[in-house]
């Protein structure tokens, strides 16, 4: 099966198929807190392209607001700001995890088993995905 | 058995013990590999603050059993909950090693605007029974975080988006309510389920 895989994208790539240009992976959202009204969204997003990538805003049709913050511990001191964009280097990754950058969801709306979130660089949408809450959460 | 053969068995009975009790004592825990020992327990200060019941405690509250206090705010979503979360995971594994005393795990709200007993009682118990949440007013807490070292600072945000930086630490609170050590994070379980039964039996 992982030959077979191999050979496909081996045969893929040899015909020229077009590699998306942002690819995000190890997406977890998490669920809000009992009485809390957020949640926080970690992933590896992918740039394929040989220029940098902004992400500027990302939205859901499932939070009210969604903004992009940053988790910093500097000498025992912790310390989450909102920053303007997830910065993904040419052909390089960006990681956001817990303790790091993240995505903070707010106000959820009619909270259901999955979660789309929208990116955009500027006004541009640059790329959507879903996530699907496991069973066991 | 020959006079040789019985000293002969009486040396190899010796040296299979004393091996067996070096080797006993070589894997047994010595030190904490993450958190760090107050040459003696400072006594918590005297404060008066609410539990998640709305009852109001000082600080005998942490005497009587072992505490882990953590200084957070439940509109955190990333640092505090993954840290609750770290204890909380570290908690369960050390009963699946079959310990049997256990430390309590305590956050001190550092957001007492928005942390009422009521919101923070529907947190912790997130994390598992017999938490302890405090909350109260900014002059208690600040009497509690002053004592041990905890610094925290709300920011300016728009009404109650806001947020407030604080220390990253875990205190250990010692059953006679003394500040007995830290973990000053990266908080990682690992270190947790290696270090606490040092640190609980160690007195």
């Amino acid at each position: 099966m992982r030959i077979a895989t191999i050979v496909l994208a081996t045969l893929l790539a040899a015909c020229g198929a077009p590699e998306p240009p942002l690819v995000v992976s190890e997406l977890e959202v998490t669920k809000p807190m009992p009485g809390r009204h957020m949640s926080a969204g970690f992933f590896v997003v992918r740039n394929n392209t040989p220029e940098d990538i902004r992400i500027t805003a990302v939205d859901s049709p499932q939070f009210a607001s969604v903004e992009i913050h940053e988790t910093t511990v500097t000498e025992g001191i912790s310390r989450m700001r909102e920053i303007g964009a997830i910065e993904i280097p040419a052909n390089g990754s960006t990681v956001l995890e817990r303790g790091g950058k993240h995505l903070m969801l707010m106000r959820p709306k009619a909270l259901g088993d999955s979660v789309t979130l929208q990116f955009y660089s500027g006004d541009t949408p640059v790329l959507s995905v879903d996530y699907t809450f496991p069973k066991d959460d | 058995m020959s006079p040789k053969q019985i000293v002969f068995a009486l040396a190899l009975g010796i040296a299979l013990a004393a091996g067996t009790f070096v080797a006993i004592r070589s894997q047994a825990p010595v030190a904490p590999v993450s958190a760090l020992v107050l040459p003696a327990p400072n006594p918590v200060p005297e404060f008066s603050l609410l539990d998640q019941q709305g009852e109001m405690v000082d600080q005998s509250v942490f005497e009587g059993q072992w505490d882990l206090v953590f200084f957070g705010f439940t509109h955190c979503p990333d640092i505090c909950p993954t840290t609750l979360q770290v204890l909380a995971t570290a908690k369960s594994a050390l009963v699946e090693d079959g310990r049997e005393s256990l430390p309590r795990i305590v956050l001190v709200s550092v957001d007492p605007e928005r942390d009422t007993p009521e919101i923070l009682g529907q947190y912790i118990d997130y994390f598992g029974v017999g938490n302890l949440g405090l909350t109260g007013t900014l002059e208690e807490i600040r009497k509690l975080t002053d004592g041990l070292g905890i610094f925290f600072e709300k920011q300016d945000g728009d009404g109650e988006n806001y947020v407030v930086d604080h220390s990253a630490a875990v205190l250990v609170i010692d059953p006679d309510g003394g500040f007995h050590s830290l973990f000053s994070g990266p908080h990682i379980v690992d270190n947790y389920v290696h270090d606490l039964p040092i640190l609980m039996g160690g007195r």
